[in-house]
């Protein structure tokens, strides 16, 4: 993948719409430590506040506002020592003033390094928070793919390979509804600048792009279809190499084939 | 923005961090209404866009330090917490609704559900101006389907029967008008 795919993923994740799949992909190319995508992923977070900026603000109501101050205030007291000392103890002996202002420094010190580590730990916890996500990721993905096959109405077409991809094979499980998941193997991943465009058609109908589908140095990959697609009587599938996954309709050598 | 002495948010990020509760109450009259209308286009029930509010705002009053200039502006910061918190919350009504329905259905091409549906019952006026309503409507419509419901560009390409690289490319141009807008370049090599 040369830098500018990317680059362009950097922006289709800052809007949040890369897939799963992507997605991850992406966030191990950021980790890689990619100032140029860390740079160009931060513009266009600040583009897109324009985005919210562009509807008629509403005004919430002040209830709100209460609420919160009322819950940020419960916080700051939960952690402030609860019991006021006797003002005796202030006024009697100038040696207990001292000590008492030298508590007084060590308790805003530890409640300062409290307040800083409960930060800290709630840090910790978006970031778990995030790999969590990232670890669901693909069960909501296997999820998807055995909900597919526990549907009786799945198909399970074979395809096989021809032409460039010869030696090559894969599954599409097919559903009415529009969903489907392709698995290749033996496919060797794409030639630098192309993809592997995978197309679903009905008889008589112009084949329809279901998506890219990319494949590692083993040759396997595998690509979801989700539902909305309202295609019916879907029979012929195929992937072709194309110069690049943005065409509307097949130009390229069909690399796997359903018929 | 931001110039006026006590209002820079920046600098009223650091004082939350510190525990300063009047820059927090000065943080939220200036984003509480922009949180709450992004909350509300995203989840369409006033209510539910109160408690994302409420939410957001005490995220930001726990976790102000972690907050770094370097990483973005605190607007950016700020949005992108709401949305993430916002997005959340519709897919996990969105897997309810789906849970909901009768074996049969288990898929609403059209993005259905009552997520949806809720969107014709919301009063809400969410009317467009600015910098979408001045985009081509192609480019305005992926870019609304990404960041306010929350689909990918594989969903988007399937819910509008197109393929996905013609999506990929209407949410590119669209980025690059936002972009031109707040006046940030391509980087080289990428226009």
């Amino acid at each position: 993948m040369n830098h500018n795919e990317w680059l362009e993923r950097a922006e289709i994740y800052a809007l949040g719409a890369l897939d799963v799949e992507e997605a991850i992909q992406f966030e191990a190319h950021l980790a890689s430590g990619c100032d140029l995508c860390e740079h160009h992923l931060r513009e266009t977070r600040e583009a897109l506040t324009l985005v919210p900026r562009s509807l008629m603000p509403e005004t919430p109501p002040p209830a709100v506002k209460g609420r919160l101050l009322a819950q940020i205030g419960d916080e700051a007291a939960s952690v402030r020592p609860a019991r006021p000392r006797p003002r005796w103890l202030w006024w009697g002996m100038s040696a207990g003033a001292f000590a008492a202002a030298g508590l007084l420094i060590t308790l805003s010190v530890s409640l300062v390094s409290t307040r800083q580590e409960l930060q800290r730990l709630e840090g910790q916890v978006a970031s778990l928070q995030v790999e969590l996500a990232r670890r669901e990721a693909p069960l909501a993905l296997y999820t998807a793919v055995i909900n597919l096959l526990r549907d009786p109405s799945t198909r399970d077409v074979p395809l096989r390979g021809v032409g460039p991809g010869a030696g090559a094979a894969g599954r599409f499980l097919w559903n009415e509804s529009g969903e489907g998941h392709l698995f290749v193997a033996n496919l060797p991943p794409a030639p630098e600048g192309n993809a592997y465009v995978v197309w679903t058609a009905a008889p008589g109908m112009p084949p329809r792009s279901a998506g890219v589908i990319q494949t590692d140095a083993s040759g396997k990959g595998g690509l979801h279809v989700y539902p909305g697609r309202s295609d019916h009587g879907v029979e012929v599938f195929t992937v072709t190499l194309e110069p690049s996954g943005d065409v509307s309709a097949p130009t390229g050598p069909t690399v796997l084939a359903s018929k | 923005m931001g110039a006026e002495p006590g209002h820079d948010p920046v600098l009223l990020i650091q004082q939350i961090a510190r525990g300063d509760r009047e820059a927090f109450e000065r943080f939220y009259n200036r984003y509480a209404s922009l949180v709450y209308t992004l909350a509300l286009r995203v989840v369409h029930v006033r209510s539910d866009a109160q408690d994302l509010l409420q939410e957001v705002l005490l995220q930001v009053w726990r976790q102000a330090g972690s907050y770094s200039r370097d990483r973005g502006s605190p607007e950016a910061w700020l949005l992108t917490i709401a949305r993430s918190r916002a997005i959340d919350r519709l897919r996990s009504v969105r897997r309810r609704d789906r849970d909901l329905l009768p074996t049969g259905h288990s898929s609403a091409p059209e993005g259905g559900g009552k997520v949806e549906g809720r969107m014709a019952q919301s009063d809400a006026r969410l009317t467009l101006h600015g910098a979408l309503a001045r985009m081509p409507e192609a480019q305005r419509t992926v870019l609304e389907m990404a960041y306010f419901d929350g689909f990918t560009q594989s969903e988007i390409a399937a819910r509008l029967g197109e393929p996905l690289g013609t999506v990929k490319t209407r949410i590119r141009a669209g980025l690059q008008r936002l972009r031109e807008l707040v006046g940030a370049k391509a980087p080289e090599g990428l226009s």
